[in-house]
């Protein structure tokens, strides 16, 4: 329960709060995969990661900041709900004139968050769609929670 | 800058009297050492932008020097400023001396033993990137993108991506911060109070209190975000301080929130509501 393992998410511990990074896919849509401990501390890495994605693929500064929140408050209502000692996995992925967030945890709870929160209104504020759902893990009793959203190249109208 | 009439109103006035000392400092690169009118147009100019250095020894005052110091390293700075400004370089005074001025209460915080840790020539690029998020936005009524801001700035991509991230890795009070005058935001606009905003949120009774107790530029920029629409470009126009400055307020106020609601009304996510 140290409180740096929970903080330092650049530096070489080897322990299971150093975030894991899979990249995929082709330049053009790449997807990329980030997996930390499920704790508040470990977010400036999701944010980290779709704020650099969403810059590199020419997004307007508005959309890059937006997603930045999107994905902290996203990240943040699914760490809440995120079973003892489980990870938080985020899946990014950019193709073109989207940036899409997956991000799930292990969760002893049955139920996606709710729709009417203030939390949730701030989501649908900051992402052009949200969706959240609800499937039984593979360990027994658990559920796999997860929010998806989706944000577009603002239209230069 | 004339033709952002009413939209820029807020900002202009804000720099205006500043504006208006400008001749003086063509006048005093004119007039000789010897020439007494040059230390009355110096203290003049000094005189009338004290309030710039107070402001930036007052966004200084939480890291536990005492006002009067900082106050008095801040004047040393703008004393400085005045004296090495040149006018014929194209910029204004303000850009001029609040760098100036930051460096001087800085290097005091080193010698104290105080780190503000952003990098110098970071800051340099956070700035440039930030004042150009501003010109462009007015420029092509909305946000920039990278490649726009570093056409603008005439520096490569990569810079400007430092600069932005720059605004959310580093906390220390940044420029706009400093110049962005809280006392002229407009009170008691009524937003955040309005319980038609709220109507569709259920946990709408923990959270009113809890804009209550927000800042009144804090509830503002929270509710113009996600209430009214508008973007944070937008908003960063109608309140007078940057765009990054604007995301750096949205993201602490909503991570504020989170917490407050975590700890005064959990969540019960599993229980169905009554009736």
């Amino acid at each position: 329960m140290s409180l740096e393992r929970g903080l330092d998410v650049s530096a070489s511990h080897p322990d299971r709060s150093q975030p894991q990074v899979e990249r995929s896919g082709t330049p053009a849509a790449s997807t990329v995969e980030v997996r930390v401990a499920a704790e508040a501390a470990q977010l400036a890495v999701m944010r980290a990661v779709i704020g650099d994605l969403a810059m590199r693929a020419d997004f307007d500064v508005d959309t890059i900041a937006d997603l930045r929140l999107a994905v902290d408050e996203a990240c943040s209502s699914l760490v809440r709900l995120a079973a003892p000692e489980s990870s938080l996995t985020c899946r990014f992925r950019c193709d073109g004139d989207d940036v899409s967030l997956s991000a799930e945890v292990r969760s002893a709870e049955a139920a996606a968050p709710r729709k009417d929160t203030f939390s949730w209104r701030v989501l649908s504020a900051l992402a052009d769609t949200v969706t959240t759902s609800v499937e039984p893990a593979e360990e027994a009793g658990d559920n796999v929670v997860r929010i998806d959203l989706v944000k577009g190249r603002t239209g230069h109208e | 800058m004339k033709q952002a009439d009413s939209s820029g109103q807020a900002a202009h006035s804000r720099n205006q009297r500043y504006d208006e000392l400008a001749p003086l400092f063509v006048e005093l690169a004119s007039v000789s050492e010897q020439d007494p009118r040059r230390e009355e147009l110096r203290s003049k100019l000094v005189t009338e932008h004290l309030p710039v250095a107070e402001h930036i020894a007052r966004r200084f005052s939480h890291r536990g020097e005492s006002q009067e110091d900082l106050t008095q390293v801040a004047t040393l700075g703008l004393i400085n400023a005045v004296d090495r400004f040149d006018p014929d370089r194209g910029v204004d005074f303000l850009s001029y001396a609040v760098p100036t001025i930051m460096g001087e209460v800085r290097r005091h915080f080193r010698d104290t033993g105080w780190a503000v840790r952003m990098p110098r020539r970071l800051q340099e690029l956070h700035l440039s990137v930030s004042s150009a998020i501003s010109t462009l936005s007015q420029e092509l009524g909305r946000a920039p993108t990278p490649t726009e801001l570093a056409q603008h700035l005439g520096i490569n991509r990569q810079d400007v991506y430092r600069g932005l991230e720059a605004g959310n890795a580093y906390r220390s009070a940044s420029l706009d911060e400093l110049l962005t005058d809280t006392d002229e935001i407009p009170l008691g606009d009524a937003i955040g109070e309005n319980d038609s905003e709220l109507a569709e949120v259920e946990n709408r009774e923990a959270i009113r209190p809890l804009l209550g107790e927000l800042d009144e530029r804090e509830r503002r920029i929270l509710v113009m975000r996600f209430f009214r629409s508008m973007t944070q470009t937008q908003i960063a126009e109608q309140i007078g301080i940057s765009q990054m400055h604007v995301s750096r307020l949205l993201s602490r106020t909503l991570a504020w929130l989170r917490d407050r609601l975590e700890t005064e009304a959990p969540d019960e996510p599993a229980e169905p509501k009554d009736g």
